[in-house]
């Protein structure tokens, strides 16, 4: 009882260091990221309930969630000022590649999709 | 040591195919003269072309058969006097008939035209010139000469000169001659097969007509027909083999080619054969051979004389140099008394050579074989029926058979006991055990007929024995452990055996198997029809009602929704929207790619897309690079 009453401490704790210390950018990037989350996992659901077919669709919708997850996942560590350390690259330059990428990306899903 | 092997192959390879090929085997037989009138008389019931009339008429009188006046009118229906063929035909068939004449105006016209005409070919010359002669007409002898030597320069295929040396024969004596001393050049066009036959391109009807050629050109200029013996033979031999031939042209020729080789006044083919059956025991110890020409016809005392007799297996000699004795007064067949004790089973080849006792130009007198086999009478000894125990191999009860007796009491046999018996196969003659190629133990199931067969094995050695065993549990399957009433044959035999045995051993042998059920398929059940298979197309898999997939289509779209609420709540505005031509040409350019991927879905195919994004993606590049310029420039500012 304990052990659960400090696990929901510390994920407070959290959930409000997060709320203090994210700029509005990387926030509105993480509501994207649980959308784009939230919609491979009823893709998911869904393929479990009636079974595979047909499975290039399923593999396609379900890449492309993991897809963007991913594309948006990078750009928020390029967007996040704490990083510029590691990343010399302007956040121009970190969207741009994240169209291109996006691009490319539905080229592969749309084809996929059948 | 390699050249050497090489030099013995270049010299012993030419000694062998000399070998092979100097004896032209005379395997000479009788003439079908039977077959060939058969096939004259069924013509002669209807006609249908004058060529038919010519050639059945003819050829039935060269077999010796004189047909009636009747025809004449068939004749005179059927020809047509515009074709120097038709016009042939039918003089030749008149001539045959005793009282035929046709109406020689109708064709003098046709006959001098063709002889007259540049373009008449070497066969047409000779129908003119031989109809001619038929109705009685005279024939400029040095035109028609004139003509054959013009068509020899243009056509030198086999037959027209055939063709040539029969009008030759037609024409004086002198003009035969040098026609016959072609006869040699054409000869030697002949076709050699197997180095046994000659025979000339075209089959047996320009054979035959080549080689009556010969003949009549010969007869005609009054000196014998010069082809070598050899060759004259290989000819014979075609002509011999020649059983059954398909029309009337080749029967005929066929007919006057025996009769040309069977006359007396030229060289004779002698045809050996054998006439008593090829098997030679205690009751027909002799061997009998006939010896006639190839019409079947006497050819005069001849000796013969059995130079050997040699047993195929080891080529051991048993006879050597006998002269076989004449049986008939016309000298046609000949006696070899062959049975003695001394000569044991086996196949046997007889050589046989001829001496003419009168003067007569015979050739191929040696170099005739003939097959004969030397069978022997057995006795099956020693026969014993043992039925064994498997397990205990002292419990044997034993039954002695003796042929033709069977057993007389019924047999009982179970899944424990195996079935042996044995025997032994003893020569008469020599009192020598001997082995069979046939010795089969045979059980038919009494009910449903069915047969179950062993064979049965000898010991090696001096001596053998026939064993064959049973075991009926490891040879139940054999019976498809079917537990009935059998009967029980013993079949012995072989091709130099004089009787073989089929010897029934019981009548009712009860068999009790094992009762593993395998089914008894029915054997006339094997070759019903199958059941029939119907071509399964691949089954769609199973899809979801559609009720359930819009639903879910619903759900995904429901995060966006949440998407949507948590970005306003979070603050999301687009008063930092900066506007002007450049966003606005970057923002649809972003929308049209994203259109593009639509109409990719719905429409287009990889290489269109692949095109239109390349133009989309100029002007979306462009406008980012200024947009995103733009925002830089305004964070630069803030900073």
């Amino acid at each position: 009882m304990s052990q659960l009453g400090q696990v929901i401490g510390i994920l407070r704790k959290l959930n409000d260091e997060y709320q203090i210390s994210t700029p509005k950018k990387l926030k509105l990037i993480d509501a994207y990221l649980v959308y784009v989350l939230l919609t491979g996992i009823i893709q998911f659901i869904y393929c479990l309930l009636v079974g595979t077919f047909p499975f290039n669709s399923f593999l396609s919708g379900f890449i492309s969630t993991v897809g963007c997850f991913i594309l948006a996942a990078s750009l928020r560590i390029q967007l996040n000022t704490t990083n510029r350390s590691t990343f010399n690259v302007t956040p121009e330059r970190a969207f741009a590649d994240f169209v291109f990428a996006h691009i490319i990306l539905h080229l592969v899903v749309i084809n996929f999709i059948g | 040591m390699y050249r050497s092997f090489m030099m013995i192959i270049f010299i012993l390879l030419p000694i062998y195919s000399w070998c092979a090929t100097s004896t032209v085997a005379t395997n000479l037989y009788p003439a079908n003269l039977n077959g060939l009138k058969s096939q004259f008389q069924t013509a002669m019931k209807s006609f249908s072309d004058v060529a038919s009339i010519h050639y059945s008429l003819a050829g039935i009188k060269e077999l010796g058969v004189q047909p009636p006046d009747t025809y004449c009118n068939d004749i005179k229906k059927l020809v047509d006097k515009t074709n120097i063929e038709s016009i042939y035909h039918a003089t030749e068939a008149a001539k045959t008939l005793t009282n035929c004449n046709l109406p020689v105006e109708d064709y003098r016209s046709k006959i001098s035209s063709t002889i007259q005409s540049d373009k008449s070919t070497t066969a047409e010359i000779y129908y003119a010139v031989r109809s001619s002669i038929n109705l009685g007409l005279n024939i400029d002898e040095s035109l028609i000469e004139k003509r054959l030597n013009t068509l020899a320069k243009t056509d030198d295929s086999i037959l027209s000169q055939g063709y040539a040396l029969l009008t030759g024969a037609q024409l004086s004596p002198a003009i035969a001659k040098y026609y016959a001393d072609t006869i040699n050049d054409l000869v030697q066009q002949a076709d050699e097969i197997d180095g046994r036959i000659l025979q000339y391109e075209g089959g047996i009807s320009t054979t035959g007509l080549i080689f009556n050629a010969f003949y009549e050109v010969a007869e005609k200029a009054g000196t014998s027909i010069k082809i070598d013996p050899k060759q004259l033979l290989k000819f014979a031999n075609y002509f011999s083999t020649k059983r059954h031939v398909a029309t009337l042209r080749s029967a005929y020729y066929l007919t006057k080619a025996f009769k040309y080789i069977s006359d007396n006044k030229n060289s004779m083919p002698i045809v050996v054969t054998r006439v008593s059956s090829s098997e030679v025991n205690a009751q027909n110890p002799s061997v009998l051979v006939s010896v006639t020409n190839l019409f079947g016809q006497p050819v005069g005392e001849m000796i013969v004389t059995a130079e050997s007799a040699k047993r195929n297996e080891d080529g051991v000699v048993v006879i050597s140099k006998q002269k076989l004795t004449s049986k008939s007064s016309d000298f046609t067949v000949y006696e070899l008394p062959f049975y003695d004790k001394k000569i044991s089973r086996g196949f046997y080849t007889i050589h046989l050579t001829l001496t003419p006792q009168t003067d007569g130009k015979f050739i191929g007198l040696t170099d005739h074989t003939i097959d004969v086999k030397v069978t022997s009478e057995v006795t099956l000894e020693n026969v014993e029926l043992n039925i064994v125990d498997r397990d205990n191999a002292a419990q044997i009860k034993t039954y002695k058979l003796t042929y033709p007796n069977g057993l007389s009491n019924n047999l009982e046999m179970d899944y424990h006991q195996k079935l042996i018996i044995k025997f032994q196969v003893k020569d008469k003659q020599t009192d020598e055990f001997i082995r069979v190629q046939q010795a089969f133990l045979r059980f038919t199931n009494k009910q449903s007929n069915k047969e179950i067969i062993y064979l049965a094995e000898a010991t090696s050695g001096s001596n053998p024995q026939y064993k064959v065993e049973v075991d009926l549990t490891t040879n139940a399957n054999d019976f498809r452990h079917q537990s009935d009433a059998y009967e029980l044959v013993l079949l012995v035999g072989d091709a130099l055996l004089q009787k073989a045995f089929s010897w029934k051993l019981t009548d009712n042998i009860q068999l009790s198997f094992h009762d593993d059920n395998v089914p008894d398929i029915d054997h006339l059940n094997i070759y019903s029809a199958k059941p029939e298979i119907i071509h399964q197309f691949r089954e769609a898999e199973k899809r979801p009602p559609a009720i359930v997939s819009l639903v879910f289509s619903g759900l995904t779209l429901l995060p966006l929704l949440i998407l949507l609420i948590s970005w306003l709540k979070l603050g999301f505005n687009l008063s930092g929207l900066p506007l002007g031509l450049s966003p606005l040409g970057f923002h649809i350019s972003h929308g049209a790619a994203f259109a593009l991927m639509y109409f990719y879905w719905k429409y287009l195919d990889m290489f269109q897309t692949m095109r239109y994004l390349a133009l989309v993606s100029i002007p979306l590049f462009l406008f980012g690079h200024r947009v995103l310029a733009i925002l830089a420039a305004r964070r630069e500012k803030k900073v």
